[in-house]
Protein backbone atom coordinates (compact mmCIF):
# COMPACT_ATOMS: atom_id res chain seq x y z
CA UNK A 1 0.00 0.00 0.00
CA UNK A 2 1.30 3.37 -1.13
CA UNK A 3 2.52 5.25 2.11
CA UNK A 4 1.04 8.49 1.01
CA UNK A 5 -2.73 6.92 1.22
CA UNK A 6 -4.81 9.82 2.96
CA UNK A 7 -7.61 8.11 3.76
CA UNK A 8 -7.82 4.47 5.25
CA UNK A 9 -5.80 2.88 7.22
CA UNK A 10 -2.28 1.01 6.27
CA UNK A 11 -1.45 -0.32 9.74
CA UNK A 12 2.16 0.97 9.27
CA UNK A 13 2.98 1.44 13.00
CA UNK A 14 6.43 3.94 12.24
CA UNK A 15 6.95 6.34 9.80
CA UNK A 16 9.85 6.20 8.02
CA UNK A 17 12.89 8.40 8.84
CA UNK A 18 12.37 10.64 5.94
CA UNK A 19 8.63 10.88 6.56
CA UNK A 20 8.87 11.76 10.28
CA UNK A 21 7.46 14.76 12.03
CA UNK A 22 10.94 16.63 12.72
CA UNK A 23 10.75 19.23 15.57
CA UNK A 24 13.95 21.15 14.51
CA UNK A 25 13.06 21.32 11.11
CA UNK A 26 9.06 22.82 12.22
CA UNK A 27 10.33 25.05 14.17
CA UNK A 28 12.47 26.34 11.27
CA UNK A 29 9.23 26.69 9.26
CA UNK A 30 7.34 28.37 11.87
CA UNK A 31 9.93 31.08 12.71
CA UNK A 32 10.89 31.77 9.21
CA UNK A 33 7.00 32.79 8.33
CA UNK A 34 6.60 34.64 11.85
CA UNK A 35 9.85 36.63 10.94
CA UNK A 36 8.50 36.74 7.20
CA UNK A 37 5.22 37.93 8.50
CA UNK A 38 5.41 39.89 11.65
CA UNK A 39 8.48 42.17 11.10
CA UNK A 40 7.65 45.81 12.39
CA UNK A 41 3.83 44.85 12.68
CA UNK A 42 2.11 46.78 15.66
CA UNK A 43 -1.10 45.46 17.42
CA UNK A 44 -4.39 46.47 15.67
CA UNK A 45 -7.10 44.63 17.00
CA UNK A 46 -9.63 44.72 13.96
CA UNK A 47 -6.51 43.42 12.22
CA UNK A 48 -5.44 40.89 14.47
CA UNK A 49 -8.01 38.06 13.77
CA UNK A 50 -6.73 37.88 10.53
CA UNK A 51 -3.48 37.91 11.10
CA UNK A 52 -3.47 34.84 13.23
CA UNK A 53 -5.73 33.15 11.22
CA UNK A 54 -3.29 33.44 7.80
CA UNK A 55 -0.19 32.76 9.94
CA UNK A 56 -1.81 29.80 10.91
CA UNK A 57 -2.88 29.21 7.33
CA UNK A 58 0.11 29.87 5.76
CA UNK A 59 2.25 27.58 8.72
CA UNK A 60 -0.24 24.47 8.17
CA UNK A 61 0.49 24.88 4.40
CA UNK A 62 3.99 25.19 4.57
CA UNK A 63 4.11 22.25 7.21
CA UNK A 64 1.71 19.98 4.70
CA UNK A 65 4.73 20.64 1.78
CA UNK A 66 7.51 19.30 4.06
CA UNK A 67 6.64 15.55 3.32
CA UNK A 68 5.35 14.98 6.72
CA UNK A 69 3.53 11.83 4.89
CA UNK A 70 0.05 10.42 6.77
CA UNK A 71 0.92 13.02 10.20
CA UNK A 72 -2.40 15.16 10.52
CA UNK A 73 -1.11 18.34 12.07
CA UNK A 74 -2.95 21.08 14.27
CA UNK A 75 -1.06 24.66 14.21
CA UNK A 76 -2.37 26.61 17.23
CA UNK A 77 -1.29 30.51 16.90
CA UNK A 78 -1.50 33.14 19.58
CA UNK A 79 -0.68 36.84 19.15
CA UNK A 80 -0.94 39.18 22.30
CA UNK A 81 -0.06 42.84 22.82
CA UNK A 82 2.44 43.79 24.83
CA UNK A 83 1.12 45.69 27.49
CA UNK A 84 3.05 44.12 30.54
CA UNK A 85 0.88 41.91 31.50
CA UNK A 86 1.39 37.93 33.07
CA UNK A 87 0.74 35.66 29.87
CA UNK A 88 1.47 31.94 30.81
CA UNK A 89 0.84 28.33 27.80
CA UNK A 90 1.48 25.28 28.47
CA UNK A 91 0.06 22.30 26.47
CA UNK A 92 0.10 18.32 27.28
CA UNK A 93 -0.83 15.67 24.66
CA UNK A 94 -1.98 12.21 24.74
CA UNK A 95 -0.19 10.26 22.11
CA UNK A 96 2.21 8.26 20.97
CA UNK A 97 5.81 10.19 22.21
CA UNK A 98 7.50 7.48 19.33
CA UNK A 99 5.99 9.13 16.52
CA UNK A 100 4.07 11.84 17.30
CA UNK A 101 5.55 15.41 18.17
CA UNK A 102 5.59 19.31 18.37
CA UNK A 103 7.61 22.20 17.77
CA UNK A 104 7.12 25.54 18.67
CA UNK A 105 8.40 29.34 18.23
CA UNK A 106 8.02 32.71 19.70
CA UNK A 107 8.04 35.78 17.76
CA UNK A 108 7.95 39.40 19.95
CA UNK A 109 8.60 43.08 18.96
CA UNK A 110 7.89 46.32 20.85
CA UNK A 111 4.16 45.64 20.18
CA UNK A 112 3.09 42.69 20.12
CA UNK A 113 4.33 38.64 20.91
CA UNK A 114 3.60 35.63 19.26
CA UNK A 115 3.85 32.21 19.90
CA UNK A 116 2.76 29.51 17.37
CA UNK A 117 3.05 25.59 17.68
CA UNK A 118 2.73 22.87 15.74
CA UNK A 119 1.52 19.36 16.32
CA UNK A 120 1.94 16.58 14.27
CA UNK A 121 0.20 13.24 15.00
CA UNK A 122 1.03 10.01 13.10
CA UNK A 123 -1.69 8.37 11.68
CA UNK A 124 -1.28 4.67 11.24
CA UNK B 1 -21.18 -6.68 14.65
CA UNK B 2 -20.64 -6.81 18.10
CA UNK B 3 -17.12 -5.80 17.72
CA UNK B 4 -18.14 -2.49 16.47
CA UNK B 5 -18.93 0.14 18.97
CA UNK B 6 -21.77 2.62 18.24
CA UNK B 7 -20.72 6.01 16.64
CA UNK B 8 -21.30 8.02 19.52
CA UNK B 9 -19.33 5.78 22.02
CA UNK B 10 -16.44 6.51 19.63
CA UNK B 11 -16.90 10.13 18.39
CA UNK B 12 -15.48 13.68 19.66
CA UNK B 13 -18.34 14.73 21.35
CA UNK B 14 -17.94 18.56 22.09
CA UNK B 15 -20.63 18.85 24.63
CA UNK B 16 -18.83 17.00 26.91
CA UNK B 17 -15.45 17.80 26.15
CA UNK B 18 -16.47 21.11 26.62
CA UNK B 19 -18.06 20.19 30.24
CA UNK B 20 -14.80 18.51 31.19
CA UNK B 21 -12.59 22.21 30.25
CA UNK B 22 -15.05 24.07 32.63
CA UNK B 23 -14.72 21.87 35.08
CA UNK B 24 -11.76 21.45 35.19
CA UNK B 25 -10.63 25.16 35.34
CA UNK B 26 -13.12 26.04 37.83
CA UNK B 27 -12.00 23.44 40.08
CA UNK B 28 -8.01 24.49 39.87
CA UNK B 29 -8.30 28.48 39.18
CA UNK B 30 -12.02 28.70 40.57
CA UNK B 31 -12.15 32.63 42.39
CA UNK B 32 -8.42 33.12 42.87
CA UNK B 33 -7.16 36.32 41.77
CA UNK B 34 -3.96 36.76 39.34
CA UNK B 35 -0.64 35.58 41.05
CA UNK B 36 2.26 35.19 38.74
CA UNK B 37 4.13 32.73 41.36
CA UNK B 38 1.33 30.12 40.91
CA UNK B 39 0.53 30.60 36.98
CA UNK B 40 2.51 28.07 36.28
CA UNK B 41 1.09 25.75 38.27
CA UNK B 42 -2.20 26.47 37.21
CA UNK B 43 -1.52 26.05 33.81
CA UNK B 44 -0.04 22.56 34.35
CA UNK B 45 -3.10 21.62 36.56
CA UNK B 46 -6.10 22.70 34.20
CA UNK B 47 -3.96 20.68 31.11
CA UNK B 48 -3.57 17.71 33.10
CA UNK B 49 -6.85 17.59 34.39
CA UNK B 50 -8.55 18.07 31.33
CA UNK B 51 -6.10 15.32 30.31
CA UNK B 52 -6.79 13.02 32.89
CA UNK B 53 -10.34 13.01 32.33
CA UNK B 54 -10.09 12.87 28.52
CA UNK B 55 -8.10 9.88 28.94
CA UNK B 56 -10.89 8.16 31.65
CA UNK B 57 -13.69 9.17 28.54
CA UNK B 58 -11.56 6.02 26.56
CA UNK B 59 -12.10 7.15 23.50
CA UNK B 60 -9.77 5.94 20.35
CA UNK B 61 -8.25 9.34 20.25
CA UNK B 62 -4.91 11.11 20.78
CA UNK B 63 -5.25 14.21 22.52
CA UNK B 64 -3.42 17.96 22.52
CA UNK B 65 -4.80 20.00 25.34
CA UNK B 66 -3.41 23.77 25.41
CA UNK B 67 -4.24 26.46 28.26
CA UNK B 68 -3.41 29.92 28.27
CA UNK B 69 -3.64 32.28 30.57
CA UNK B 70 -3.43 36.05 30.70
CA UNK B 71 -3.85 38.70 33.19
CA UNK B 72 -6.43 41.05 32.44
CA UNK B 73 -4.94 44.69 32.01
CA UNK B 74 -6.31 45.97 28.74
CA UNK B 75 -4.12 43.98 26.63
CA UNK B 76 -5.38 41.97 23.70
CA UNK B 77 -4.84 38.54 22.86
CA UNK B 78 -5.88 36.24 20.32
CA UNK B 79 -5.58 32.67 19.05
CA UNK B 80 -6.07 30.79 15.98
CA UNK B 81 -5.41 27.45 15.09
CA UNK B 82 -5.62 25.38 11.47
CA UNK B 83 -5.93 21.84 11.50
CA UNK B 84 -5.08 19.28 8.58
CA UNK B 85 -6.86 16.05 9.69
CA UNK B 86 -9.79 13.78 8.98
CA UNK B 87 -13.07 16.06 9.42
CA UNK B 88 -15.57 13.17 9.99
CA UNK B 89 -13.93 11.66 12.87
CA UNK B 90 -11.40 14.25 14.75
CA UNK B 91 -12.80 17.63 16.57
CA UNK B 92 -11.71 20.82 18.69
CA UNK B 93 -12.87 22.36 21.45
CA UNK B 94 -12.24 26.06 22.93
CA UNK B 95 -13.40 27.26 25.50
CA UNK B 96 -12.78 30.90 27.10
CA UNK B 97 -13.12 31.56 30.21
CA UNK B 98 -12.45 34.53 32.71
CA UNK B 99 -12.77 35.63 35.75
CA UNK B 100 -11.88 39.09 37.77
CA UNK B 101 -8.08 38.99 37.50
CA UNK B 102 -7.39 37.04 34.50
CA UNK B 103 -8.33 35.21 31.01
CA UNK B 104 -8.35 31.38 30.53
CA UNK B 105 -8.31 29.97 26.98
CA UNK B 106 -7.99 26.14 26.48
CA UNK B 107 -8.12 24.26 23.62
CA UNK B 108 -8.78 20.58 23.21
CA UNK B 109 -7.72 18.67 20.15
CA UNK B 110 -8.88 15.24 19.48
CA UNK B 111 -7.10 13.38 16.33
CA UNK B 112 -8.74 9.45 16.04
CA UNK B 113 -6.28 6.78 15.91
Amino acid sequence: MAGSDTDGNTYHLRPNYQHKFKPAIVKACIREILREQLSGVQYEPEEVPGLSRALAESIKNKLKDAGFERYKLVVQVVIGEQRGEGVKMASRCFWDADTDSYAEDLFMNESLFCVAAAFGCYHY
Amino acid sequence: MEEFQAAEETAFVVEEVSTIIKESVEGVIGANGYQHSRVHQWTNSVVEQCLSQLGKLSKPFKYIVTCIIMQKNGAGLQTASTCFWDNTTDGSCTVRWENKTMYCIISVFGLAI
